[in-house]
């Protein structure tokens, strides 16, 4: 605490507070942009950082870290493009919103919720780096296979009115997420011979072409409508259109601590990473809610689990790197040659050798928080312009940016190739009421089931009643068993709701029960 | 960023195609300006890994020599084959060259059937850092050396190691060839991944790149995989000293198309001796544990063709094939 101070004292001057609104700046413009994620952002300013003392330094790119989890949600809910994959669910909502003139406010949300999830997740490494890293090391594969498999049938139970087509579009995600090098092998699966994509689909590429360029063919196709419904959103837009009520805080202020929790286990645990952070948090406020059937149309609070799970995930990612030298993420991979090149060494030794710095990267962090709060206020007032711009004015720069965002991270075309691939399949998943979401959620997490199963068949040296030295896996197990037969009874609604769907008062009352057997 | 970067290097080959064809610039004195525009260095990684690091600092170092900037461009694919096809179609005049291990050339064509590039098909402007690729364990292990591992894995069969790539598994399965061991091959996809099912205890032995050296008070090494002793550990034997001729050599190599003109590929080349000597670069390296061995342009190329026909013969006689 003592050495909290200090951190403070060394970190309230004008050149390092200058480096970190740099960063945090930096972050915010390239998480706004499709394809420019942060591990780019941190990677390409790890050289710039060299001239500075470490605390500026590791501000800076930590800034850079956190910035643009904040910053991924302004293009997300402004032209439904995620400017990081694991934004998606918040365009999900956020963009609804927009449409609705309620731009500002689903802003505002997105970046309350994206301080809040980051300062209380980096308070959490703060208070907790040492003692909760003992026990990130038990989770092996044979737990995190336990847990993925529990997270994809809770998540597959959420997926819209029709569980069976719910379904298919999840085991059309796992489907795609299975082309490439086989790891056990090194045999490549559905290549075809393309050598692109021996490394598998990129979810980059996959995500824009299903969420953003998807939705600008179908906005283009009924225009006019949007249109009329644009000059109206520049006129008629209301003061509580543009600011979040108290009563959207009441109802939001759970959503973003249980958002904030989910994230920063997900950050704490080894190889989930921020898209399953925020499609978990997303889909257990849907399914605690008692009007799940309203997500997707605009629910402010569909924002607010999405942004503050995906904003905790980055500083508790950095709980095991700071206890235990072990990255649990791509970014804190990233930054620990940063640490390193400026002479701090990740791990348990860090606290006792050089307890100084240490303390100026927590206090660093934390006004890192403050300033993505002040960067994003004033940065959103002028990003909310946008939705004033007729949509047929904004269609063309979308598809302009949504090409660049899938080019950059592959310098390849043949990202385009598969960004339009995926139009064409995010099209028809529209039109035909398939969920994208869950098609999303079983790529992501369908490849690292596979790995985790395969690797637990080897450490349990492929006999069942070893699992009995792995006591974490097995409560999870019984969880995922729990939890279909829960899915199964109350499947029978789920089916009841598809057909009452022409009759939307049923329903309300009809998801309330299942809600309540939760 | 890069965009930018890679459309100011579009314009100047666009600008510098306009002036050939008015003017038709005699090669000779192209060659002995050279550089005059920025240098496009591809890199087969994506950004923030450990190459992409060593290319960053190596480029760095190179455009304060030349007097030019060389620009990053990241082509992630197939451990750089998709970059080395890109480099494979540009024009061999020293704007555009590959930043990457030589695995992609010297290994992996037969452990996968995918890559497949021979020595013969690029110039070599010369090789800088080496991998220290390694059989590591947790410190606590109660071995200290492949024979030890044996004793040991023949009083625990069934205990398990992580595999990160193909050669892993040629190791794994030549040892237990040898001696019969049992032991599960378990799969992993990253270096972080490894690290962590070593540290965690879920497996005894792990193939590694070199990144456990980050761990020495937790990890240690029980054999290097390469023909020569680790630098981090130079006490620790090959694992040809310790009795399978199984050696395999990886290093970061400045590769350039096939046919670039001999006065290019030498400044090329000083400039890469240059890193050698750099403090700055030499700090990225030592804050990986990545050796500086520079080899110049005749060296790199010799160790390239020397080095694709050993690691050829020892996979074959494994009995791996491409798949």
């Amino acid at each position: 605490m003592d050495y909290l101070i200090i951190g403070f004292q060394d970190v309230l001057n004008p050149t390092t507070l200058f480096w970190v609104t740099v960063g945090v700046t930096l972050g915010y413009v390239l998480g706004a942009l499709p394809g420019l994620g942060k591990a780019t952002g941190v990677a390409v300013a790890i050289p710039l950082t060299f001239y500075l003392e470490p605390a500026a330094a590791l501000g800076m790119l930590i800034g850079i870290a956190k910035g643009s989890g904040a910053g991924s949600a302004v293009s997300a809910i402004l032209l439904n493009t995620p400017g990081e994959p694991s934004s998606a669910p918040t365009a999900l909502d956020g963009y609804p919103l927009a449409r609705q003139g309620k731009a500002q406010k689903a802003l505002k949300m997105g970046l309350y919720a994206s301080v809040i999830g980051d300062l209380l997740s980096t308070l959490v490494l703060i208070g907790l780096a040492a003692p909760l890293a003992r026990y990130a090391l038990l989770i092996g594969p044979v737990e995190l296979c336990a847990i993925l498999l529990f997270s994809l049938t809770f998540i597959g139970g959420l997926s819209g009115n029709s569980m069976i087509k719910g379904m298919i579009a999840a085991a059309f995600g796992v489907f795609f997420a299975t082309v490439g090098l086989e790891t056990e092998t090194f045999v490549t699966r559905l290549t075809f011979g393309v050598l692109e994509l021996d490394d598998g689909l990129s979810l980059v590429p996959l995500a824009i072409g299903m969420l953003a360029v998807a939705e600008m063919i179908i906005q283009a196709g009924n225009i006019a409508a949007l249109d009329h419904e644009s000059s109206q959103i520049v006129d008629g837009a209301e003061r509580e259109d543009r600011i979040v009520t108290g009563a959207e805080w009441r109802r939001c202020i759970p959503v973003i601590l249980r958002g904030t929790l989910i994230g920063s286990i997900v950050g704490i645990l080894p190889g989930l990473g921020a898209s399953v952070g925020s499609f978990l948090s997303y889909g257990a406020t849907k399914k605690a809610s008692k009007t799940p059937e309203k997500y997707g149309t605009g629910m402010i609070e569909g924002v607010a689990a999405a942004e503050s799970a995906d904003n905790a995930v980055v500083p508790s990612s950095l709980v095991p790197l700071f206890a235990l030298g072990i990255p649990g993420s791509v970014i804190a991979a990233i930054l620990i040659a940063a640490f390193i090149l400026h002479g701090l060494t990740p791990g348990p030794l860090m606290f006792q050798q050089q307890p100084r710095l240490v303390a100026d990267v927590y206090a660093s962090m934390i006004c890192a928080s403050f300033i993505m709060l002040a960067i994003g206020y004033f940065g959103q007032s002028l990003f909310a312009l946008i939705i004033k711009v007729p949509l047929r004015h904004i269609i063309p720069a979308v598809l302009l940016l949504c090409s660049v965002g899938a080019y950059m991270e592959t310098s390849s075309v043949f990202s385009i190739y598969v960004m339009l691939a995926f139009t064409v399949i995010g099209f028809f998943a529209r039109k035909l009421d398939f969920s994208f979401v869950t098609f999303l959620i079983g790529f992501v997490i369908g490849p690292k089931l596979e790995l985790t199963f395969r690797q637990s068949l080897q450490l349990l040296d492929h006999r069942a009643d070893n699992l009995i030295h792995h006591p974490i896996a097995v409560v999870f197990i019984v969880l995922t068993v729990v939890t279909v037969l829960w899915l199964g009874r109350s499947g029978g609604g789920g089916i009841t709701q598809a057909s009452a769907e022409a009759l939307p008062q049923a329903v309300g009352p009809a998801s309330g029960q299942t809600n309540e057997k939760q | 960023m890069t965009h930018f970067d890679r459309r100011s290097v579009l314009a100047a080959t666009l600008a510098l195609a306009m002036g050939c064809a008015g003017l038709a610039a005699s090669d000779a004195l192209a060659e002995a300006d050279y550089p005059t525009r920025p240098i496009t260095m591809l890199v087969g990684y994506g950004a923030g890994g450990q190459t992409d690091l060593v290319a960053r600092a190596t480029a760095h170092v190179m455009s304060d020599k030349l007097g030019q900037p060389v620009n990053v461009v990241n082509k992630p694919g197939v451990g750089g084959a998709v970059a080395a096809r890109e480099l494979k179609r540009a024009a061999p005049d020293g704007y555009t060259v590959l930043f990457n291990s030589n695995a992609m050339i010297n290994l992996a064509p037969f452990l996968m059937k995918n890559a497949y590039f021979a020595p013969d098909e690029f110039d070599y402007a010369g090789m800088i850092t080496a991998f220290q690729l390694a059989i590591a364990a947790p410190k606590d292990a109660p071995f200290d050396d492949i024979a030890g591992y044996v004793a040991w894995a023949e009083k625990n069969p069934g205990s398990s190691a992580a595999a990160l790539a193909p050669e892993a598994r040629l190791y794994i399965n030549e040892i237990v060839k040898k001696t019969g061991i049992k032991v599960n091959i378990v799969p992993v996809q990253s270096g972080s991944e490894m690290i962590n099912a070593l540290l965690g205890g879920q497996v005894m032995v792990a193939y590694s790149g070199g990144i456990h050296y980050r761990y020495p008070d937790q990890l240690k090494t029980i054999a290097a995989t390469t023909t020569f002793r680790h630098p981090s550990a130079p006490d620790v034997p090959t694992i040809e000293e310790q009795g399978y001729p199984l050696g395999m050599d990886t290093r970061t190599t400045l590769m350039l198309p096939k046919g670039t003109p001999q006065a290019v590929i030498d400044k090329l080349t000083a400039a890469l001796k240059a890193c050698a000597g750099d403090p700055n670069f030499k700090k990225v390296t030592d804050a990986a544990d990545i050796p500086i061995q520079y080899l110049d342009a005749a060296a790199a190329t010799k160790e390239m063709i020397d080095s694709t026909a050993k690691n050829k013969a020892i996979v074959e006689a494994a009995g791996v094939v491409a798949k």
